[in-house]
């Protein structure tokens, strides 16, 4: 039986650890390995804290509710939120070889998420506000 | 998150266990900044019990050793960093900037 579970938290950094063990447990029962169950936990872990800081501006705003989807071939996790519309497209990779003095940081959240999981996809609805979809392939 | 900071003659040892995000990290960041203002350089950081980061708590680490390049003296290092953590500093393009040691002692051998 293939897992689908889904649960809404606050959107608050107090959030970010109960959200990480439950990433965790999933992706460790769907036998993805350790680096990439750090992985997909580092991605989840800078999407939702992308969704306070940026889409809804701060903590205790609004909700983050997370799908977790197993298929086939793929562990696919979607978190949604109520906030301003937030396209991670629309954030720049940062220059990770520019002179520390000059580098900029926002970013690296972004860039995090992109590097460490298999698909980054936004979307939004004016009913269902921000879909951020990420995708882990098994044995990618 | 855990902090315990020991202070010792030339350095002082920062020992934290658990998760290093956007909750904890500015309880870090508030340590390091006022041990600077206390006149304190050098720090060790134990990360041995450390179980994940994020670019938030990197980037803590990164503005406070900014901090001490700004003032010409100090240095923030690391001992018995894991791979899955040191992986992001390395995927952030900063494991340059510090030096990684395997244990404490080794690190403190370096000041």
């Amino acid at each position: 039986m293939k897992v689908s579970v889904t649960r809404v938290y606050p959107g608050n950094f107090k959030s970010l650890k109960p959200i990480s063990e439950f990433i965790i447990e999933i992706a460790e029962h769907l036998g993805f390995s350790s680096s990439e169950v750090y992985a997909i936990q580092t991605a989840v872990d800078e999407a939702c804290s992308n969704i306070i800081d940026h889409a809804y501006g701060g903590e205790n705003i609004g909700n983050i509710k997370i799908r977790v989807v197993e298929t086939k071939k793929s562990l696919r996790i979607m978190l949604f939120d109520q906030g301003k519309p937030f396209d991670p497209d629309d954030i720049p990779d940062p220059d990770i070889h520019s002179p520390l003095e000059v580098r900029r940081e926002r970013g690296l959240g972004v860039f995090f998420m992109r590097k460490l999981m298999d698909k980054v996809d936004f979307d939004f609805s004016s009913t269902e506000g921000n879909k951020l979809t990420l995708v882990k392939y098994k044995g990618s | 998150m855990e902090l315990i900071i020991t202070s010792f003659e030339n350095y002082d040892l920062l020992q934290i266990a658990g998760r290093i995000d956007s909750y904890t990290a500015p309880n870090i960041q508030k340590a390091i900044k006022s041990l600077i203002s206390d006149g304190r350089f050098n720090f060790v950081v134990d990360m041995c019990e450390v179980i994940y980061i994020s670019s938030s708590g990197i980037l803590t680490f990164v503005h406070q050793q900014l901090n001490l390049n700004r003032q010409n003296q100090g240095k923030i290092v690391f001992a018995g960093t894991s791979d899955l953590v040191y992986s992001g500093f390395e995927l952030a393009g900063f494991h340059f900037l510090f030096e990684f040691f395997d244990d404490v002692q080794s690190a403190i051998d370096g000041f």
